[in-house]
C-alpha cells in the first residue's frame, strides 16, 4: 500500500494541508461553541423551571383553591410525591427604601405568598438565598441602624444593664476629652439620657476596643438579641428561609428587584453606594389590589415588611420581579384568608366561613419519575380530594373547583406551564443547528478548493504513479485518505478548541468586559517586533515575506489597539442578563452534539475530497508526465 | 520461430489539440526481441516517446488502428486493470526528467513500484531497492530527498525504481537527455549492465552516438519507421 506512505508525506511536508485542518477545526469549534451554549441555555431554562416550580403545578388564579391543606395531604398520600406546597400569587407594587427623601421608587412585582418550609422542600428555595452573611462593608451600617433607628429599644433593653462601673468606663471611652475627676463623671452619668447612652454605645462599638470589658457581658448579650444578624453567621440565612426578621414577618425579593444590586462584569454583585443600599437593612411597602369573588376591585391593601434576605434563582425574569412573602400575609392582602361570610342584606348576620385559599399548589415528585407521570398522579389525587370534599358535605362556597367543569383549574407539568418560554428556545436551538450546518458546506468548499490546488500541484506525481502501475482507484484512495485525515484531525482539533472556548466562556467574557492591560501591551509590542523583524529579514527583496510580515503586524497591532480602546471605554458586556434571562453564561460542552459535529465534518471532508480525487484519477498519465 | 518480446504492428496514434487532430504515429511497426537492447532514434516530434508510452501500456493506440503485442499476446484490448498490472510487473519506465516524487526519500522512491498492486510487496521492495541503490553507488543517499541529489544520482534512483519489481522490459525515454556527457555515459553503462543481465531495453534517443550503445537502432520519421540498422 503506497497510499498511507504518500498521504503521510503530503501531510507532513507541506503547509497547505495545515490550512485545510485549520479550516475544519475552526468550523467545528464554531458549531461546538454555539450549540453548546444553546443547549446549556435550554438546560438552564429546564432546570431553573423545575427548581422554581417543582414538577407539577395546580393553578386556579385569582379565586384560589379552598381546603388546600386537605388537597396537599391527599397528594402526599402517594409515595411518588416528595412534597407539595400552597402558593398565593398576585401582582403588586413594592416601594423601595431608596433614594433618600420621601419620593421613593416603586417596582412592579409578582408577589408569591409561600409557606417557607414546604416551599423549600418543593423548590429548593433555601439554596437560592443571595446573602449568607452581612457583607463586610455593611456591618457598620447595620450596627448604626440599631442605634439610629432603634435607640428607644436600645435604651429600654441594653442601657438598664449597664451598672455605674460600666457607665463610667463607657463615658471615659467615649467622652471627647480626658476626665480625671470621678465626681464629675458621676455627675455626667446622672444627667445622661437613655438616648445619649444608646448613641454612646453605638459610637463605642464602632470605634472602641475591649467591648465586653467596658459594657459587660450582659449588655453585649442583650445587643446580640437586638441584632442577632451581626453576631450569628446563620441568622441572615435563617431569616431568609423562614421569611421573618426578629420575629416579624419579612419578605425576600429576587436580587434584581432592587436596582441597588449591581452585577459587576465578573459576574459578582455589589451593592450601590458602598453597600449603603443593602436591602436587608431596610423595610419596604407592598401594595396589592385585592379582587372580590365577583371580580370587582377592592380597596388597595398595603403592608410594611422588612427585607429578610434576597434570592437568586438565576432566571433574570424571576429575579427581577418576584418577591417571596409569608403565605398568610399575602392571603390577607388578597382577601384569600379565612373570613366570615355575612348576609348581604344584614351585614351583622354571619352566614358561614370562607376558607383560606391558595391560587397554586406546587408538587415535587421523587427523582427519576417523569413529570408527566407525577401530573397524572396529582390529577388522580385531585379527583379523590374532590370526592372527600363532597363527602364532607361542605357548603358550596367551600367546595373546590371541579377538574372536569372549571377550565380555570389547570394541572400542568412545569414544562407545560412554561411551554411558551421553553418552546421558542428549543426552536431557536434547532434553527441555529440548521443554520450552522451551512458551516459544513463552507468547510467542504474549502477542502474542495485546497485539494483542487493540491491535485493540480501533484499532477506529475499522479502520472509517475500511473506509470509504475497505480490504478485510478488507487489514486482516488490517496486523496480520500488525505481528506479523511484532514477531516479527523481538524474535527478533533475543533472539538478541543470548542471545549477550550466553551469552558472558558465566563473568563473570555470577563476579559472582554474588563480587557486586561497586559494583553493589549503584549499584542502591540509583538506587532512592533514583527515590523522590525520583517524589516531586518527582508532579504532578496522578496514580496511575499514582506507582505506576510506587514499583514501579521497590522492584525496583531489592530487587535492590540482595539483591545486597549475597548479597555479605555470600559469593556463590553456581551452577556447581559436582562437580554438572556440568565445571569450566568452556559459553559458546559454538549458532548453529543460535539461528536456529531466532528463526525459530520470528517465525513464532509472525505466527500469534499472525493471531487478533486476523481479529477486526479481522470488525469491522463501521459499528459501528466509531460506536465512541468 | 518465437514471437518478439514486444511488437508494434501498424500502430496509429492521434492526439487532439483543441479541435485539431494531430497524428503522431502513422502506421508504425517495430519489434524488440527478448534480451535485446533497442534504440529508437528520431528527431523531436517524430513520435518516439508516444511509441514508448503505447508499448508500455501507458497510452492506447487509436481504436482499430494496429496493435501492440507482448510475447505475441495483444495488449491493445486489455482492460485498464490488466494494463495496470502489465505496467507494474512487466515494464519499467525511465524518463528524461527522472520524475521522482519530491516528498519521498531516495529509498522510498526506489521501492514505490513494489507497493502498488501487482508489485513485489513492501518488505521485498525495500530489500531489493537497497540492493539496487547499493549497486548504483547510492547507499549513502537512501534517506535523502531528490532535491538533494545531482542529476546523475536522480537518474540512477529512477533506474533503481524501474528495476525494483524485476520487469522484463525497460523503456527509457531519453535517459541521458538531461545529463552531461560523462554522467550520461555512466547511466548508459548501468543500462548496458542491466541488459547483460537479460533485460530487454527500448531506449528512445535523438543522439546517434548514444544509439550506438544499443544492439540495434531504428529511426522514426514523422510517426513511421524509416530505417533500421544493426
Amino acid at each position: 500500500m503506497y497510499q498511507p506512505l504518500l498521504t503521510s508525506r503530503y501531510l507532513t511536508t507541506r503547509m497547505i494541508p495545515l490550512l485545510a485542518v485549520a479550516a475544519v477545526a475552526l468550523c467545528v469549534a464554531l458549531v461546538v461553541v454555539v450549540i453548546s451554549v444553546m443547549t446549556g441555555f435550554l438546560n438552564m431554562v429546564r432546570s431553573s423551571g423545575q427548581t422554581l416550580m417543582g414538577d407539577v403545578v395546580i393553578s386556579y388564579p385569582i379565586r384560589g383553591i379552598p381546603q388546600y391543606d386537605l388537597l396537599i395531604a391527599t397528594i402526599q398520600e402517594h409515595p411518588e410525591i416528595v412534597a407539595a406546597t400552597p402558593v398565593v400569587d398576585t401582582w403588586g407594587l413594592l416601594r423601595m427604601p431608596y433614594p433618600e427623601g420621601d419620593a421613593k421608587e416603586s417596582e412592579q412585582v409578582q408577589i408569591w405568598g409561600i409557606e417557607p418550609e414546604s416551599f423549600s422542600a418543593v423548590t429548593g428555595f433555601s439554596d437560592t438565598l443571595q446573602w449568607k452573611n452581612i457583607p463586610d462593608n455593611v456591618s457598620a451600617d447595620v450596627l448604626q441602624d440599631v442605634f439610629d433607628q432603634r435607640s428607644e429599644e436600645v435604651g429600654a433593653t441594653v442601657v438598664p444593664l449597664l451598672d455605674e462601673q460600666h457607665r463610667m468606663a463607657l463615658l471615659r471611652a467615649t467622652y471627647h476629652e480626658e476626665i480625671e475627676d470621678d465626681a464629675l463623671i458621676r455627675h455626667l452619668i446622672t444627667i445622661a439620657s437613655d438616648r445619649e447612652w444608646a448613641q454612646r454605645i453605638g459610637w463605642f462599638l464602632r470605634n472602641g476596643i475591649d467591648h465586653s470589658d467596658v459594657l459587660g457581658e450582659e449588655a453585649i448579650a442583650a445587643l446580640q438579641v437586638l441584632e442577632p444578624r451581626l453576631y450569628d453567621s446563620e441568622q441572615l440565612r435563617l431569616d431568609g428561609i423562614t421569611l421573618t426578621q426578629r420575629g416579624r414577618p419579612a419578605m425576600v425579593p429576587g436580587r434584581h428587584v432592587s436596582k441597588a444590586n449591581i452585577r459587576t462584569s465578573t459576574g459578582e454583585y455589589r451593592v450601590a453606594a458602598g453597600g449603603y443600599w443593602w436591602l436587608p437593612r431596610f423595610e419596604g411597602t407592598l401594595t396589592t389590589l385585592p379582587i372580590d369573588s365577583r371580580g370587582g376591585m377592592l380597596e388597595p391593601e398595603s403592608i410594611v415588611l422588612p427585607f429578610a434576605n434576597e434570592f437568586a434563582s438565576g432566571v433574570y425574569l424571576i429575579d427581577q420581579t418576584r418577591v417571596m412573602v409569608p403565605l398568610d400575609v399575602v392571603q390577607q392582602m388578597t382577601h384569600l384568608d379565612e373570613a366570615e361570610l355575612v348576609d348581604e342584606d344584614d351585614l351583622t348576620t354571619v352566614i358561614g366561613t370562607s376558607p383560606a385559599r391558595a391560587t397554586m399548589v406546587l408538587v415535587r415528585g421523587q427523582d427519576g419519575i417523569p413529570a408527566t407521570e407525577i401530573r397524572d398522579i396529582v390529577q388522580e389525587a385531585y379527583r379523590s380530594f374532590q370526592v372527600k370534599c363532597v363527602a364532607q358535605d361542605l357548603p358550596e362556597i367551600e367546595q373546590p373547583p371541579r377538574l372536569d367543569r372549571d377550565p380555570g383549574l389547570r394541572i400542568l407539568t412545569w414544562e407545560e406551564q412554561n411551554a411558551s418560554f421553553i418552546g421558542p428556545v428549543e426552536k431557536e436551538r434547532e434553527l441555529m443547528r440548521t443554520l450552522f450546518s451551512i458551516v459544513y458546506l463552507v468547510c467542504g468548499a474549502l477542502i474542495v478548493a485546497i485539494f483542487w490546488a493540491i491535485v493540480y500541484e501533484k499532477t506529475r506525481d499522479i502520472g509517475i504513479l500511473r506509470s509504475v502501475g497505480a490504478s485510478r482507484t488507487g489514486i482516488v484512495f490517496i486523496f480520500l485518505l488525505y481528506g479523511l485525515f484532514v477531516g479527523v484531525f481538524g474535527a478533533l482539533t475543533g472539538v478541543g478548541l470548542g471545549w477550550l472556548i466553551t469552558t472558558n466562556m465566563p473568563t473570555i467574557h470577563d476579559a472582554m468586559s474588563e480587557p486586561p492591560l497586559w494583553l493589549g501591551v503584549v499584542l502591540v509590542s509583538a506587532s512592533g517586533l514583527l515590523v522590525v523583524w520583517t524589516g531586518l529579514h527582508w532579504r532578496d527583496r522578496k514580496l511575499l515575506p514582506l507582505l506576510l510580515g506587514v499583514l501579521g503586524a497590522v492584525v496583531l497591532g489592530g487587535i492590540g489597539v482595539g483591545e486597549l480602546m475597548l479597555r479605555q471605554s470600559g469593556g463590553v458586556v456581551l452577556w447581559d442578563p436582562a437580554v438572556y434571562y440568565f445571569t450566568d453564561i452556559p459553559s458546559e460542552v454538549d458532548w453529543a452534539s460535539a461528536w456529531i459535529t466532528a463526525g459530520a465534518a470528517a465525513l464532509c471532508s472525505v466527500i469534499a475530497a472525493a471531487i478533486p480525487a476523481a479529477r486526479a484519477a481522470d488525469i491522463d498519465p501521459v499528459g501528466a508526465l509531460r506536465y512541468e | 520461430m518465437s514471437s518478439p518480446h514486444l511488437e508494434a504492428r501498424d500502430v496509429y496514434k492521434t492526439y487532439q489539440l483543441g479541435r485539431i487532430d494531430v497524428p503522431v504515429l502513422k502506421g508504425c511497426s517495430m519489434h524488440v526481441n527478448r534480451g535485446e537492447f533497442l534504440a529508437i532514434l528520431g528527431s523531436s516530434g517524430s513520435g518516439k516517446s508516444t511509441l514508448m508510452h503505447v508499448l508500455g501500456g501507458l497510452d492506447r493506440a487509436d481504436r482499430g488502428q494496429g496493435e501492440v503485442l507482448h510475447e505475441g499476446e495483444p495488449i491493445t484490448g486489455r482492460s485498464e486493470r490488466q494494463l495496470n498490472l502489465y505496467r507494474a510487473r512487466t515494464i519499467g519506465f525511465v524518463f528524461q526528467f527522472y520524475h521522482l516524487l519530491p516528498e519521498l526519500t531516495v529509498l522510498e522512491n526506489a521501492m514505490l513500484p513494489g507497493l502498488v498492486p501487482g508489485g513485489i510487496g513492501g518488505g521485498k521492495a525495500k530489500r531489493r531497492a537497497r540492493v539496487l541503490l547499493d549497486q548504483f553507488g547510492l547507499s549513502h543517499r537512501l534517506e535523502h530527498r531528490p532535491r538533494e541529489l545531482s542529476g546523475g544520482e536522480r537518474q540512477r534512483t529512477a533506474i533503481a525504481r524501474a528495476l525494483v519489481n524485476g520487469p522484463e522490459v525497460l523503456l527509457a525515454d531519453e535517459p541521458t537527455g538531461n545529463l552531461d556527457e560523462h554522467t550520461g555515459a555512466e547511466i548508459l553503462d548501468l543500462l548496458s549492465e542491466a541488459h547483460r543481465d537479460g533485460l530487454t531495453i527500448v531506449m528512445v534517443t535523438h543522439d546517434r552516438q548514444i544509439a550506438n550503445r544499443a544492439d540495434r537502432a531504428i529511426r522514426l520519421v514523422d510517426g513511421a519507421l524509416a530505417a533500421e540498422s544493426g
